[in-house]
C-alpha cells in the first residue's frame, strides 16, 4: 500500500503525534501553576488515540507504507494495551509531576514509539522504533534531575541500551547480509527458498535476541534492570514494567513468526523455517530469566527492587510460553500482560504512595502497615498473591494459560520448572504480606490516604479481582487478535 | 425479562460495594443505598411476577447463557433461569429483604456498624438472589458459600460478644460438613454427565449416564448440604445459636430465605432423586420436623423457640419433598417465609420495647426472656395483633396460609404412606401430625406468655411501648400476606391450594429417575390422593385445636401448674431443655475426637518424627566423627535443607549485580558469546 | 577478485607514503631544543592555566540544537532538487515536518535556552550575588 493510502489505517498515531505536538505548546503557554493541566491534555489525547484504536478492532491485516509497518488485529491489540498502560501511568505520575510538565510530552512520544513497536515489519523499523521508545525511557529515567541515583539509573540505561542496540543491529546486518532484504516477508520468502548457513543464521538470531532480550530483561541481558528500577521515579519504574516490555514482547512475537517461524493461514500452527534450534535456546533463557530473577529477588530488601526482579522472572513465564511456538502460548502471553498490567501496577502504586509515609522503601518499612492502612495493605496483599499467582486472582489464570500452553505443546520439563519457580516466588511475596499483617510496627498511627489515591488503587484492584474469576472476554479478545498480517 | 434479572440481582452488590468503601461518609451512613437497592429489586420482582401471570404456564421458562470458563473441552458457562419457581422465590427473597431492611432502619438505629450492618445486607441480598438465580450447580455452589459466609458474618455482628463469635464460628463449622457433601456430590454430577447445567443433569440422568447407587449417593451427598444450610438433624445445632446475631438478620436470612436454600435446592434437583434418596431426604426432614417441635416446648429465650420452629417447619418441607409432594414443600416455604419472618420481626419489636425498657430502668437481664414478659397485649396492640395472626399461621389454622401449605403438606405424606405397600412409612404422616399439635402448643405458650395475663414484672411493664413505624409497617404488610386468599386467587376455597395459582404454576417437574427406569417411581393415584387430602384436612385442623387448647388450658386458666407437669416428667423435661444434649454430645465426640487426635498427632511428630530426624543427624555425626572428611558444617547445610541452598544462591546471584555498568554490558556480551559457543558445540 | 587486490595496492602504497614522510622529516629535520619551542602556541602566545577545563554546558545545548537544524536543512537540499517532479504532495510532507521543528524551536525558545546568558533562576536557598 502507497504511503497516502495508507494513512487511513495510521489515524491513531497520526492524532497521536498531533497531540503531542499540541501539548508541547500548551506546556509553553501555560503557567507554572496550571502545568497540571498538562497530564489532562495528555490523558485526553490518549483517551481519545485509544478510541481510534478501538475501531481498528477485528481489523484485515494490510501492510502499510510500502510494508515498513503492518496492521493486524494483533498489532491493535499491543497499541491497545500499550497505550491503555501510558493512560494509567498518567494518572500514576500526577501526585508527583505537576509541574514538570515535559514528562507527559515524553509519555506521549514513548507510547508513540511503543505503537510503532507493535506494528514494525522492517528491520530498519525495529531499529527506528526501539531507539524511540529507549531514547525517551533514558530522559524519563533520569526525570528526577536533584536525585544522583536517577542520573545514575539513566546514564546506565543509555549505556546499556546502546550497547544492547548495537549488537541488534550486528545481527541485523548478518541476516540482510544472508538475505539482501529488510522486509521481514521477503526475508521470511529468502529463508524459505534457499538454503542458508545455519551457523551463520543461529549467530544473527542470538545477536538480535541480545537486543531484543534487553528490552524485555532477559538473562543475561538484564543486568541494567534492577539500577534503573530502582533509581528511576517509581511512576516511570511502573511504566517501564509493562509498557515497553509489552512492545518488546510484540517485536519478539513478530520476529519468531515471520522470521525464525512461518505461520499457517489460519494463524494456528507453527513451523521452523531454518534449522537454528531457537525454541531449546529461547527455553534454556526462559528458565535462566525465570531462576535468575526469582532467586535474586529473595534476597531483596528494597521492596523497588525486589519487584525489579520479580519483573524479571514474569518476563521468565512469558518467554517460557513463548519458546513453545503455539498458537496457544502467544495467547497466553497476551492475556498474562493484560493481567499483569493490573497487578503489577497495583503494586507499585501502593509502594509509590506509601514511601511517603513510610519513609523508606526497605521491606521492613511496611511492618504492620495491616493495621494502619487496611485497605492498602490489603490491595497489596491481593496484587502480592495475584503476583504469585495464587486463585481466585487474576494472576493465577494468566499463569494458567501460561503453563496450559507449555503442557499442551508437551514441554513437561519446561512446565515443571516453571511451576517450581512458581513456588519460589511465593516466598517473598508472602514475605511483603506477612510483615503487613503479622508484625506490629513500632508506629502504628493510621495512615491516610486521599480519596485519589483510593479511586487509582481500586482501578488496579478491582480487575485483578474481576480477572480472576471472569476472564473470558479479555481471553476471547487476545484469540481474536491472533490474527497475523502473512505477508 | 433476563435484563431485569441480572438488574435485580447485581444492584445490591452495587449497594454493597458502595457501602463498604464509602458507606461511614455517606449522609444516614448510606443505609438509603442499600434499602434502595433492593427497594428497585423488589419492584423488579414484582414486574416479574407480572409477566410470569400474564404467561401463567406452568412450563414457563426463559434461560440465558454467556461463557464464562472456557479451556479446550472444560466449559462453565455462566447461565441464569427464569421459570416459575425461580421468579416466586425471587419475590419472597426481595419481599422479606427488602421488608427487613426497612424494619432494621429502625432496629439498627444508632448502632457503633450501622453502615457495615447494611453492607452485609445487601451482600447477602445479593448472594441469595444470586442462588435463586443460576441454572447451574456450580454458580449455585459458589452462592451458596457466599450466603454462608454472610450468615456467618452476620451471627457474629457483635462481635465483641464471645457467644456470638462463638456462634458465628459454630455455624460456619457446622455448616462446611454438610457442604463438603455437597461438594462431593457435585464431581460426581460433574464426573459422570460433564455439566453442572441443570437440563443437561437431567438429559444425563434420563439417559443413563448417571445411575443406579452412584445416583441415590449423588442425591444424598447434594442432600447433606441442604441438611447442613436448613439446618436438618443432625446438624441442626447452629441454628438456634445463631440469634445471637440481630434480630432482622434472624428474620432474613434464619428463618426466611437462606435456611429456605436448602428446600430450594432440593426442589430444584427434585427431579434427580432416586427413591431411596427420596426416602433418606423424607425421613430426616420428618424426625427433625417433630425433635425439633419437642425441644421448643420448653425453651424460655423467645427467638430460640422460634428457631427451634423454624427448624422444625423446615423439617416440613424436607419431608414434602422427600414424599414427592414437591409443590407442598415450596408453598411451604414460601408461606414460612412470610410469617416466621413475621414473627421474628415481630419478637424483634418485643426485644427492642423490652431492652429500652430496661435500659432505663439499668437492669441487665435478658430481654429475651420469656418469663419477665407478660400482659403486652395493650402496650402493644399492633405487634400483637400481627404476632397473633402469625401463629395462627404458623400452627395451621384455616383462613391462614400456613394451614394451606401444611395440610398439603400432611396430606401428600399421607398420601405417600397408603401408597406404599410398606406400613411403616405411615411413621412419616405421624411424624407430621404430631408436630403440628406441639407446633400449635408451643406457639400459643409464647403468644399467651408474652402478651397475655398480668405482667409478671410491672416495673419493666411500665416503659414498654410499641414500636417506630418502620418496624410495624413491615408487621403488617408480612401480616397481610399470611391470608389464605393471597395464595389461593383466583379460586376463594380456604381449605386448599388446589385451583390457585400456585398450584397451577408450581407442577412436579418430570422425573429424569422415572425416565430411566421406564416407570413413575412414585405413582399415587387419585383417589388416595383425594382421601388422604380430606383425612388430612380433618385431622390437622383437629390436631392444632388440641394442641391450642392445651397450652390455654395450662398457661392461660392456669388448671394445670406448668412446673408441676415438669416436675412430673422431670427427665424427659430435661432432655428437652437441653435440646437433647446434642451440644454436649457433639463436644464429647467429636471435638474432643478431634482434639485427642490433634494430640496425638502431635505427640507422634514430637517423639516419633523429631527422634528418626534426631536419629539420622546423629547417625550423620558419628559417620562424620570417624570418616574424619565430613565437616560438621556441610552436614548442617546439608539438613537445613533447600531454603539455605536457595538463598545461598541468592546471594551469589546478588553479587554479580555489581552496580558496574561495564561490567553489565560485558556479562551481556559474554553471555551472547558464550550462548553461541555452546550452542555450537 | 582482481579488485580487491587494487584496493589492497592503494592500502599498502598509502601506508608506504605516510612511513616515508614521517621517516624522511624524522632525518631530515633539526634537533635544537629550547623552552619556547616546547610551548603549545610557538606564535608566542602564552597559554593560561591547563587545558583540561570545564566547558560550560550551555555550548552543549547550542550544539544539539545547530546539529538538528543542521539536518533539517540537509533534508531540504534532495528535497528541493526534486521538488518539481514529487509535486504537491511532498510540499505538505515537508511542511509538516518542519512545523514540528517550528515547535522544537518554540519550545527551546521559551525555555530560554538561545539566551546566551540565562535569567538567573530565582531559588530561596540560593544566596543573593554580592554588589546587586
Amino acid at each position: 500500500m502507497n504511503n497516502l493510502e495508507s494513512l487511513q489505517f495510521f489515524i491513531p498515531e497520526l492524532f497521536l503525534t498531533a497531540g503531542l505536538l499540541v501539548t508541547i505548546i500548551v506546556e509553553l503557554l501555560l503557567k507554572k501553576e496550571q502545568k497540571v493541566f498538562t497530564a489532562y491534555l495528555a490523558a485526553t489525547v490518549l483517551l481519545i488515540t485509544i478510541f481510534f484504536l478501538i475501531r481498528q478492532y477485528a481489523i484485515e491485516p494490510a501492510a502499510l507504507f510500502g510494508g515498513m509497518v503492518v496492521i493486524d488485529p494483533m498489532a491493535v491489540f499491543f497499541k491497545i494495551l500499550t497505550a491503555v498502560s501510558t493512560l494509567i501511568i498518567v494518572f500514576f505520575s500526577i501526585p508527583s509531576f505537576r509541574v514538570k510538565a515535559e514528562y507527559y510530552v515524553l509519555l506521549l512520544a514513548t507510547t508513540l514509539g511503543m505503537m510503532l513497536m507493535a506494528q514494525v515489519n522492517d528491520l530498519l523499523m525495529i531499529i527506528l522504533a526501539m531507539e524511540l521508545v529507549g531514547l525517551v525511557s533514558y530522559v524519563l529515567a533520569g526525570y528526577r534531575r536533584s536525585d544522583p541515583k536517577s542520573g545514575e539509573a539513566s546514564l546506565k540505561y543509555i549505556l546499556f541500551g546502546a550497547a544492547s542496540t548495537g549488537i541488534m543491529a550486528f545481527g541485523f546486518s548478518y541476516i540482510y547480509g544472508l538475505t539482501g532484504q529488510t522486509n521481514l516477508f521477503e526475508i521470511q520468502q529468502a529463508l524459505q527458498s534457499t538454503q542458508h548457513n545455519p551457523v551463520i543464521l543461529f549467530v544473527a538470531f542470538v545477536l538480535i535476541i541480545a537486543g531484543l532480550g534487553y528490552k524485555i530483561a532477559m538473562v543475561p541481558f538484564h543486568f541494567w534492570l534492577p539500577d534503573v528500577y530502582e533509581g528511576a521515579p517509581t511512576p516511570v519504574t511502573a511504566f517501564f514494567s509493562v509498557g515497553p516490555k509489552a512492545a518488546g514482547m510484540a517485536v519478539l512475537i513478530r520476529f519468531i513468526i515471520s522470521i525464525v517461524a512461518g505461520v499457517s493461514a489460519d494463524g494456528q500452527t507453527f513451523t521452523a523455517n531454518a534449522p537454528i534450534h531457537a525454541q531449546e535456546l529461547l527455553a534454556v533463557l526462559a528458565v535462566l530469566t525465570m531462576t535468575l530473577g526469582n532467586l535474586s529477588a529473595l534476597q531483596q530488601k528494597n521492596i523497588k527492587r525486589m519487584m525489579a526482579y520479580s519483573s524479571i522472572a514474569h518476563a521468565g513465564y512469558m518467554l517460557m510460553a513463548l519458546a513453545v511456538f503455539t498458537s496457544q502460548s502467544v495467547e497466553a502471553v497476551m492475556f498474562y500482560l493484560v493481567v499483569y498490567m493490573f497487578m503489577n501496577f497495583g503494586a507499585f502504586w501502593v509502594i509509590h504512595r506509601m514511601t511517603p509515609h513510610l519513609g523508606s522503601e526497605e521491606i521492613t518499612a511496611y511492618t504492620g502497615l495491616g493495621y494502619r492502612a487496611p485497605l492498602v495493605a490489603v490491595a497489596m496483599g491481593v496484587f502480592m498473591f495475584s503476583l504469585t499467582g495464587l486463585p481466585p486472582l487474576a494472576g493465577f489464570i494468566g499463569k494458567f494459560y501460561l503453563f496450559a500452553a507449555v503442557i499442551k505443546a508437551e514441554w513437561y520439563i519446561l512446565a515443571v520448572l516453571g511451576v517450581l519457580n512458581s513456588v519460589v516466588s511465593l516466598y517473598y511475596y508472602a514475605y511483603v504480606t506477612k510483615v503487613m499483617f503479622l508484625n506490629r510496627g513500632d508506629d502504628e498511627s493510621a495512615v491516610s490516604i486521599s480519596s485519589y489515591d483510593t479511586a487509582l488503587l481500586l482501578v488496579f484492584l478491582i480487575p485483578t479481582l474481576v480477572l480472576g474469576v471472569y476472564w473470558v472476554p479479555v481471553i476471547s479478545w487476545a484469540t481474536q487478535s491472533l490474527h497475523f498480517f502473512l505477508g | 425479562m433476563i435484563t431485569q434479572a441480572l438488574i435485580i440481582w447485581l444492584l445490591p452488590l452495587l449497594a454493597f460495594t458502595i457501602q463498604i468503601f464509602v458507606g461511614k461518609r455517606l449522609p444516614r451512613k448510606g443505609d438509603w443505598v442499600s434499602v434502595s437497592a433492593i427497594g428497585i429489586s423488589f419492584m423488579l420482582s414484582i414486574m416479574l411476577m407480572i409477566q410470569m401471570f400474564m404467561a401463567y404456564d406452568p412450563e414457563f421458562a426463559v434461560t440465558a447463557a454467556m461463557p464464562w470458563i472456557e479451556t479446550g473441552n472444560f466449559a462453565i458457562p455462566l447461565g441464569i433461569r427464569l421459570d416459575n419457581l425461580a421468579i416466586i422465590m425471587l419475590m419472597v427473597v426481595t419481599t422479606v429483604s427488602f421488608l427487613v431492611h426497612v424494619y432494621s432502619m429502625g432496629y439498627m438505629a444508632g448502632d457503633q456498624y450501622y453502615n457495615r450492618f447494611f453492607a452485609y445486607l445487601s451482600l447477602f441480598s445479593f448472594s441469595m438472589l444470586g442462588l435463586v438465580l443460576w441454572d447451574n450447580l456450580f454458580g449455585i455452589y459458589m452462592m451458596w458459600e457466599l450466603v454462608g459466609i454472610c450468615s456467618y458474618l452476620l451471627i457474629g455482628f457483635y462481635f465483641t460478644k464471645d457467644s456470638a463469635a462463638n456462634a458465628g464460628k459454630k455455624a460456619f463449622i457446622t455448616n462446611r460438613i454438610g457442604d463438603f457433601g455437597f461438594l462431593i456430590g457435585l464431581l460426581i454430577v460433574f464426573t459422570t454427565i460433564g455439566s453442572f447445567n441443570f437440563s443437561a443433569i437431567h438429559e444425563g440422568v434420563s439417559s443413563g449416564l448417571l445411575s443406579g447407587g452412584l445416583l441415590t449417593a449423588a442425591g444424598v451427598l447434594l442432600f447433606a448440604g441442604a441438611v447442613g444450610k436448613s439446618a436438618q438433624f443432625p446438624l441442626h445445632v447452629w441454628l438456634p445459636d445463631a440469634m445471637e446475631g440481630p434480630t432482622p438478620v434472624s428474620a432474613l436470612i434464619h428463618a426466611a430465605t437462606m435456611v429456605a436454600a436448602g428446600v430450594y435446592l432440593m426442589a430444584r434437583l427434585s427431579f434427580m432423586l432416586s427413591f431411596d434418596a427420596m426416602l433418606v431426604v423424607a425421613y430426616i426432614g420428618g424426625f427433625t420436623a417433630i425433635f425439633a417441635a419437642t425441644i421448643a416446648i420448653t425453651q424460655n429465650d423467645i427467638k430460640r423457640v422460634l428457631a427451634y420452629s423454624t427448624v422444625s417447619q423446615l423439617g416440613y418441607m424436607i419431608m414434602a419433598l422427600g414424599v414427592g409432594s414437591y409443590m407442598a414443600g415450596f408453598f411451604h416455604l414460601v408461606t414460612h417465609a412470610m410469617f416466621k419472618a413475621g414473627l421474628f420481626l415481630g419478637s424483634g419489636s418485643v426485644i427492642h420495647a423490652m431492652h429500652h425498657s430496661m435500659h432505663k430502668l439499668h437492669l441487665h437481664e435478658d430481654p429475651n426472656d420469656l418469663r419477665l414478659m407478660g400482659g403486652f397485649k395493650s402496650k402493644m396492640p399492633v405487634t400483637y395483633a400481627t404476632f397473633l395472626i402469625f401463629t395462627l399461621a404458623l400452627s395451621g389454622i384455616p383462613f391462614f396460609s400456613g394451614f394451606l401449605s401444611k395440610d398439603a403438606i400432611l396430606g401428600g405424606t399421607l398420601a405417600f404412606a397408603m401408597s406404599q405397600h410398606n406400613p411403616i412409612h405411615f411413621l412419616l404422616p405421624v411424624f407430621g401430625f404430631t408436630a403440628a399439635m406441639i407446633t400449635a402448643f408451643y406457639m400459643f405458650r409464647l403468644v399467651i406468655r408474652t402478651f397475655y395475663g398480668k405482667p409478671v414484672r410491672p416495673e419493666i411493664y411500665e416503659h414498654i411501648h410499641e414500636s417506630p413505624k418502620q418496624m410495624t409497617v413491615p408487621l403488617m404488610v408480612l401480616a397481610a400476606l399470611s391470608i389464605f386468599i393471597v395464595y389461593t386467587l383466583p379460586s376463594f376455597n380456604p381449605t386448599g391450594a388446589a385451583g390457585g395459582w400456585f398450584d397451577h404454576l408450581i407442577q412436579h417437574p418430570h422425573s429424569a429417575v422415572s425416565a430411566q427406569l421406564g416407570h413413575d417411581v412414585l405413582h399415587i393415584d387419585h383417589e388416595t390422593e383425594h382421601l388422604a387430602h380430606i383425612s388430612g384436612i380433618i385431622i390437622s385442623i383437629l390436631v392444632a385445636g388440641l394442641g391450642i387448647l392445651l397450652a390455654f388450658f395450662i398457661y392461660y386458666w392456669k388448671k394445670a401448674d406448668h412446673t408441676r407437669i415438669a416436675q412430673s416428667i422431670r427427665p424427659l423435661y430435661l432432655l428437652s431443655f437441653n435440646k437433647y444434649y446434642f451440644d454436649e454430645i457433639y463436644q464429647a465426640t467429636f471435638v474432643r475426637g478431634l482434639l485427642a487426635w490433634n494430640d496425638l498427632l502431635n505427640w507422634f511428630d514430637a517423639k516419633i518424627i523429631d527422634g528418626i530426624v534426631n536419629l539420622s543427624a546423629t547417625v550423620t555425626r558419628v559417620f562424620s566423627a570417624v570418616s574424619g572428611l565430613f565437616d560438621l558444617h556441610i552436614v548442617d547445610g546439608l539438613v537445613n535443607g533447600l531454603a539455605n541452598v536457595t538463598s545461598l544462591f541468592g546471594n551469589g546471584l546478588r553479587k554479580i549485580q555489581t552496580g558496574q555498568v561495564q561490567n553489565y554490558i560485558l556479562g551481556a556480551l559474554l553471555g551472547t558469546v558464550l550462548i553461541i559457543i555452546i550452542s555450537l558445540i | 577478485m582482481a579488485s580487491f587486490y587494487i584496493a589492497l595496492l592503494f592500502l599498502a602504497v598509502g601506508f608506504l607514503l605516510v612511513g616515508l614522510t614521517v621517516l624522511f622529516s624524522r632525518l631530515l629535520h633539526p634537533r635544537i631544543n629550547y623552552p619556547e619551542k616546547n610551548l603549545t602556541y610557538e606564535c608566542g602566545i602564552i597559554p593560561e592555566g591547563e587545558s583540561w577545563i570545564k566547558f560550560n554546558s550551555r555550548f552543549y545545548v547550542i550544539a544539539l540544537i545547530f546539529l538538528i537544524f543542521d539536518v533539517e536543512i540537509l533534508f531540504l537540499f534532495p528535497w528541493a532538487v526534486v521538488f518539481e517532479e514529487l509535486g504537491l504532495l511532498a510540499f505538505v510532507e515537508m511542511f509538516i515536518f518542519i512545523v514540528i521543528l517550528l515547535v522544537g524551536l518554540a519550545y527551546v525558545w521559551v525555555k530560554g535556552d538561545l539566551d546566551w546568558i540565562k535569567p538567573r533562576p530565582e531559588l530561596a536557598h540560593l544566596p543573593k550575588e554580592k554588589g546587586k
